[in-house]
């Protein structure tokens, strides 16, 4: 059994549903005139059928073109992609408080230093010089409205 | 004549110095993009959108331009060098690019790559210029079915095209369309699916849904590969391609030009699927097919032809229609929105030197990559040789202040991370992300033409159908749509196309 093939027909059965719902609530309207949840009724309706087709004719042929289970999430480095989506979630979180200087030097720093172990002061030398750069093309060179915070540039 | 005064307001155009300035930087971009694997024209062309916002819109459109047919030009250099194809249009040059490279011919197939790219892309300027202005006056004749049943006609020919399953690739189309129905709606202004954020009153921005899908998703998976990259730098030489060289390429890059071109032109062609079906057709027509797969010069000179004519003719159908035929032309109609230019049929007499312009930086841009691509092409391999471990840090910084820079709002980049990882998992899944980024911009187009078709009908379906040219694609949409369940259809070959171009 392929169960990732399973799981992922149901989600998008479900999303489906769920656009489906949202678009009925907004108004379907009708055919001669309509409204804002027209599309939406339409696009999920279609969504949802489409992934029953590949439901059916997968649960029939019991995936058997699709890749294994195994070889979809064996070889998958969870420590390394956890931590890369982790500091994403916080640098965003913390962008407008701390700044684009600080959040931006922490976050190469724990890059440059856990995906390959080097010696800390050439992290640390690598960072700074790197938001150094993003700073100078951002917001000297493109104008962009990075955040001050704490630092106040 | 007109053509002729036409193309001189357009050469005096690209030739401005500022113009000229972001043609350069546009090729250069692109050229870096091609050779670095892992950010494909697509996510440098949304990386530098908001760059161009303080440009005129022609100078805008003319730098992101650069980037896409220099990444044409740049994927060829890792595909020959190291067997990694920077962007998917190059993953034919590969198979024999590399094969040559091993036998100590890197030279000739870089030389011929360029040569040969060069010449399909002034092949297809001259195509374009031919073909771009009859178009419009026959798009002039487009009312909401047609524009509709056009649209529908693009979306069924890129999921046909582009995977194993239709189903699938359907399945992502409609994931795009509902996505694209976030925002106030046009007609009646009532928030959707915006949960509250008012931020998403404008709807879900491109730029960030675009960086999640091909630049995000594209680290995450790098990630966890120890690709081990071989690169041969020391067998780079002569360049320049022999007669005997020459004569076995040219009339494969005739053929790849004119195939591409009109596979450009194609709503949902482009320069991936032009590039492999100009090898395919070259091996068939060779007198030694043999040959195909162990440094054959035909199999690097069509493909690289193909893929920059395809590069070139898929701007007809936006400039003329205002219709992207793929991801990248999505790109650059989002930019003119942007711009407060409407691309449309209209265009050529509001803009003409915003039209003729581009078409001319184009032949410049050419010429600057032929400049830029055989001597620096030393420089390009140092490039290959930047580790991943440092590459992929700053690859993820650009896209966090790229989404964020668009409307200063963290926001977007909250956006972006979400499509990151539904990219990801697209990605594990074989769904691909093509469909869903056309659709995607194509869906308010689609409903808008869709609503209006069928108020004026009075709620039938018939208009679709009683008008000529928008029954006509329909038509073929739906025999798209039903060659799959054909026998002789059904174990049809999938072709992926994991980045921008699907195009």
């Amino acid at each position: 059994m392929k169960k990732t093939f399973l799981i992922n027909d149901l989600v998008w059965i479900g999303f489906a549903a769920a656009v489906c719902y949202g678009g009925l609530k907004l108004g379907f309207g009708s055919f001669s005139q309509p409204h804002a949840g027209f599309m939406p009724f339409l696009s999920g309706l279609l969504l949802g059928l489409l992934a029953l087709v590949d439901l059916i004719s997968g649960l029939a042929k019991g995936w058997r073109d699709e890749k294994k289970d195994v070889e979809i999430w064996a070889n998958i480095n969870w420590g390394k992609l956890l931590l890369t989506l982790a500091l994403l979630v916080i640098y965003t979180a913390l962008f407008t408080t701390l700044g684009f200087v600080i959040t931006t030097i922490l976050l190469l720093f724990f890059f440059f230093r856990a995906m390959e172990p080097r010696p800390w002061w050439v992290v640390a030398v690598s960072s700074v010089t790197c938001t150094g750069l993003f700073y100078l093309a951002f917001k000297i060179g493109l104008e962009s409205q990075l955040p001050r915070g704490i630092l106040g540039f | 004549m007109e053509l002729l005064n036409y193309l001189l307001l357009g050469f005096s155009v690209a030739l401005e110095p500022a113009n000229l300035f972001y043609c350069f930087i546009g090729v250069v971009i692109g050229t870096l993009v091609g050779v670095l694997p892992g950010l494909g024209p697509v996510a440098a062309m949304s990386l530098l959108l908001p760059a161009t916002f303080h440009t005129t819109p022609v100078a805008s459109i003319i730098m992101l331009s650069g980037i896409y047919y220099g990444a044409m030009y740049g994927g060829s250099t890792t595909s020959i060098l190291v067997n990694i194809p920077g962007e998917a249009a190059s993953v034919m040059t590969c198979i024999d690019g590399y094969q040559m490279a091993r036998n100590g011919r890197a030279g000739p197939a870089l030389g011929i790559s360029a040569f040969g790219s060069f010449i399909a892309g002034s092949i297809g300027i001259i195509g374009l210029v031919l073909i771009a202005p009859p178009l419009v006056d026959f798009a002039l004749k487009f009312g909401p079915p047609e524009y509709f049943s056009l649209m529908v006609l693009g979306l069924m020919i890129l999921t046909f095209l582009t995977s194993a399953s239709m189903v699938r690739a359907l399945m992502m189309a409609t994931f795009g369309l509902v996505a694209g129905t976030m925002g106030l709606d046009n007609i009646s202004g009532l928030a959707r699916f915006t949960f509250n954020i008012p931020e998403l009153l404008d709807g879900v921005g491109l730029v960030p849904v675009v960086m999640g899908l091909f630049g995000i998703s594209e680290v995450l998976l790098n990630i966890e590969l120890k690709v081990k990259r071989e690169v041969f730098t020391t067998k780079v030489k002569g360049l320049l391609p022999t007669l005997e060289d020459w004569g076995k390429s040219i009339w494969s890059i005739l053929r790849g030009t004119i195939l591409g071109f009109f596979l450009g032109i194609l709503p949902g062609g482009g320069a991936v699927i032009a590039s492999f079906v100009s090898y395919a057709i070259e091996k068939r027509v060779s007198k030694h097919p043999e040959e195909f797969g162990k440094g054959a010069i035909e199999g690097v000179a069509a493909p690289e032809a193909a893929n920059n004519s395809a590069a070139q003719g898929a701007f007809i159908p936006l400039l003329t229609l205002g219709i992207p035929s793929n991801v990248v032309m999505a790109m650059l109609l989002g930019a003119l929105i942007i711009h407060g230019v409407t691309p449309g049929p209209l265009l050529l007499a509001q803009h003409p030197e915003l039209f003729w312009g581009v078409v001319a930086s184009m032949y410049v841009g050419n010429a600057l990559l032929l400049i830029l691509n055989l001597p620096l092409i030393g420089m390009w391999v140092q490039l290959l040789k930047v580790p991943y471990s440092i590459l992929f840090p700053i690859i993820i910084l650009f896209c966090l202040l790229g989404s964020y820079s668009i409307n200063n709002s963290t926001t977007d980049v909250v956006i972006m991370l979400v499509f990151g990882v539904i990219g990801y998992l697209m990605k594990k899944l074989s769904l691909e992300a093509a469909p869903m980024v056309l659709a995607f911009v194509l869906g308010p187009m689609m409903e808008t033409a869709l609503r209006q078709s069928l108020i004026k009908s009075k709620g039938s379906f018939s208009i679709f159908f009683t008008r000529p040219i928008s029954a006509t694609c329909l038509i073929i949409a739906i025999a798209l749509m039903i060659m799959p369940l054909l026998p002789w259809f059904r174990r049809r070959p999938g072709v992926k196309l994991e980045h921008e171009d699907v195009t």
